[in-house]
């Protein structure tokens, strides 16, 4: 995830959002369509469930109306005996629904000794009115229902539906009225008057009322049993209990007992109860006779629509999101391209190619503007590069052209000691480490005639190029000045006063200088501000050789400055050396010292020149290593082995 | 090095602190000169707690001598440590320029 583009991480947000979004909205809008469909069904089966009870109780009551109408005639007794047979036949002529009407008397009733009296007629083959007199050996209608029920409760009473085998042989309900006669001012039952009705005909009702296609409708008996149903083989022989207690039902039979209880309602049943699959069940009673009608609704079909407006809402909503997909990526790619190529470049560029041409980027939002910081960054870098380069060569040039003065300086202090003719008489030997390339620090013998050997050495102030030029000067001066027959304070004086002309920058330069008769061992001396050099006189300790007071060169025109002298014996040694080395610092910021100088001194008794400066040269280095040079560092040792033989 | 100058009377006292070498002591000559340049002319600098001078320092103290006298003033030093005072003697600045033991003689006799 982390290493996937800008597109793919812009595509997932966006789309993760968005599918939130329209999947919530699609289960709000689906649930609650779901709920007005839920409403608008339970609306559209009572309706149609009111519709079909209010049919069949309007065909009933018209059919109640006849035997009720007839049983008030036969009660009030103003009729013909003779019209009796007749009065069946009437009741049909002028009422379609009634299938088959009869008017049965009480044994006796109608006529003593007349056991069975109850002409019926019906509708026959084809519809034709057929007269029969019921009752007989084979049909004792005292027995029936439709007779002796209403007899024993003395009231009109529909029987439950039955298949008549007297008369109609048909699947029919009755609807019998009692009639009585007044006699002795008590009321005697004397038969009743029926009317049938053949349930094919409130079949043909209860079939056309379905609110869906598979869906039907269907009607139930006061004991739940099936008078009308889709499949006629569930006609008189299932109930509504019976299919319960098959399917182990208690819910489908304690709706069965609402339904024949005269309850009316809207419930869900579970597949396989009433429909195959899930199923929605409308039921409402028909009061006049104490039946029920049920309307089944399968759930596939009364969600039909729901469904179907889901489906579209999801291939809508796959259709946005691809789209919205197709749209981000776009853009995605539009903001990433950028990117990339911009990205591709500075790789470049960081790989070290500084003239890479970034993408030509015109746009002003934050792509734009880090393509142009880029820009901005690519031509800095390259200025500074070339920059570099050019001091970096600046200053190669300058330290190779250091080196080269550092050789040039260096080649100008001697190495060795001139050969001197016969034997030697003194053993010379210096040292000097500059604290950088060049130095201001200076050292030089040479000998002035045949035994008189001039020395000296000097430390200018400063350091780097303007001491080293400075150093040049006064070396060359002392060199042309030194001539035989002058004193060192002669030298001194000549020497200032050539160094002091133009020197507004007041740059100056510290001198020790002697001139040392090699045959006698004397040795004059004069000193300009330098420090005082030791003296290692044989077989005694180090002293300071006392010098005298002197201005340092290069400063004070007016300067004066005097020649002393000693007589040096055979195996005296004399060290000059510079402040570099008692000012040398070691890590702990501590000086070198007078003291640590006078003690490798006097541990160089028996050395030669060069092995005193070398020894000393170490000591300085071992103390100050780790620590950078700050200043130079000259040392001169000088060994008076003796005079001339 | 810290390098400070305030006035006190009619001289200006320059303190030195530190160590007075080549890569410092162009700051000393600068701060002098400015110093200088504002029209001081009495200068009293104070080494108390200078540790250490080279011959760069020496040099910056000559170009500020030079610079004070041609200007018509005077320059002396006071509190010198022994380091210091060595190197002064050594390169014979003591015979150049008035040396003090301490301030207040130096404030004294100036």
């Amino acid at each position: 995830m982390k290493n996937r583009g800008i597109a793919f991480k812009l595509v997932l947000f966006t789309l993760s959002g968005t599918m939130a979004v329209f999947v919530s909205a699609f289960a709000y809008v689906y649930f609650s369509s779901k709920s007005s469909m839920m409403h608008f069904v339970e609306m559209n089966g009572r309706n149609a469930t009111h519709a079909a009870a209010y049919q069949i109780e309007s065909v009933l009551r018209g059919v109640e109306k006849v035997p009720l109408n007839y049983a008030a005639l036969l009660t009030s007794g103003y009729y013909k005996a003779s019209d009796l047979s007749l009065l069946p036949r009437q009741m049909l002529a002028t009422n379609p629904e009634i299938f088959g009407a009869a008017i049965a008397f009480e044994p006796e009733a109608f006529e003593p000794g007349k056991h069975y009296f109850a002409p019926y007629c019906y509708r026959g083959k084809n519809g034709v009115l057929t007269d029969i007199m019921l009752g007989g050996a084979h049909y004792d209608y005292f027995t029936m229902d439709w007779y002796q029920i209403p007899r024993e409760l003395d009231r009109p009473q529909w029987t439950e539906p039955y298949y008549d085998k007297g008369g109609g042989n048909k699947l029919m309900a009755t609807f019998s009225v009692p009639f009585h006669k007044e006699l002795n001012g008590k009321r005697k039952f004397q038969g009743v008057v029926t009317a049938d009705v053949a349930l094919d005909g409130l079949r043909k009702i209860v079939s056309s009322t379905r609110i869906y296609k598979s869906g039907y409708a269907f009607l139930i008996s006061r004991n739940g049993v099936f008078v009308t149903h889709p499949i006629s083989g569930m006609i008189m022989t299932n109930s509504i209990f019976s299919i319960a207690e098959a399917k182990h039902s208690n819910f489908l039979r304690l709706i069965g007992q609402k339904m024949i209880a005269g309850g009316e309602g809207f419930v869900e049943l579970p597949r396989g109860l009433l429909y195959s699959g899930k199923c929605w069940l409308y039921y409402t009673p028909l009061p006049s006779i104490g039946w029920s009608i049920g309307i089944v609704t399968p759930e596939h079909e009364l969600l039909a629509d729901v469904l179907r407006f889901g489906r579209m809402v999801i291939v809508i909503g796959i259709c946005g999101v691809l789209l919205l997909a197709l749209i981000v990526l776009l853009i995605a790619r539009r903001i990433s391209k950028p990117i990339i190529d911009l990205s591709a470049t500075t790789l470049e560029i960081a790989r070290g190619n500084l003239d890479a041409t970034l993408p030509d980027i015109k746009r002003r939002d934050e792509v734009g503007a880090l393509a142009r910081s880029f820009e901005g960054m690519r031509v800095a870098l390259k200025d500074y590069i070339e920059n570099l380069t050019q001091t970096t060569a600046a200053r190669e040039r300058m330290e190779s052209e250091l080196k080269i003065a550092s050789r040039i300086q260096m080649s100008f202090l001697p190495k060795v000691f001139p050969p001197l003719p016969g034997n030697a008489r003194v053993d010379i030997a210096a040292r000097l480490e500059p604290a950088r390339h060049i130095g201001g620090d200076l050292y030089d013998y040479f000998l002035i005639d045949e035994d008189q050997l001039f020395f000296t050495v000097g430390d200018v102030s400063d350091k780097g190029i303007p001491a080293a030029l400075f150093m040049a000067v006064t070396k060359t001066l002392l060199k042309g000045i030194a001539e035989k027959g002058m004193s060192p304070s002669e030298v001194l004086l000549k020497c200032n006063h050539e160094l002091c002309g133009g020197n507004d920058s007041m740059m100056f330069v510290t001198l020790f200088c002697g001139i040392l008769d090699l045959r006698s061992g004397r040795l004059r001396y004069s000193n300009a501000g330098h420090e005082h050099p030791f003296l290692l006189r044989r077989g005694a300790r180090p002293e300071r050789l006392i010098v005298p007071d002197g201005f340092l060169l290069g400063v004070n025109e007016e300067a004066s400055y005097e020649t002393m002298e000693t007589l040096l014996q055979p195996g005296d040694k004399l060290i000059v050396y510079t402040d570099g080395v008692t000012e040398a610092i070691n890590s702990a910021g501590e000086f070198y010292s007078d003291s640590k100088l006078l003690d490798q001194i006097e541990s160089c008794a028996s050395l030669s020149a060069d092995g005193i400066a070398s020894r000393i040269l170490q000591s300085v280095k071992t103390f100050s290593s780790g620590v950078p040079q700050a200043d130079d560092i000259t040392l001169l040792a000088i060994w008076f082995t003796g005079p001339k033989v | 090095m810290d390098v400070n100058g305030r006035k006190q009377d009619s001289f200006f006292i320059v303190t030195v602190a530190g160590r007075m070498d080549a890569t410092t002591a162009p700051e000393f000559e600068k701060s002098c000169l400015e110093w200088i340049g504002q029209g001081e002319s009495a200068f009293i600098v104070d080494l108390k707690e200078l540790e250490y001078m080279s011959s760069a320092g020496l040099r910056s103290i000559l170009v500020v001598g030079k610079k004070v006298k041609a200007a018509g003033g005077t320059i002396s030093f006071s509190s010198l440590t022994p380091n210091v005072a060595h190197v002064f003697s050594i390169s014979g600045f003591g015979s150049m320029f008035k040396i003090h033991d301490c301030l207040e003689t130096a404030l004294a006799n100036s």
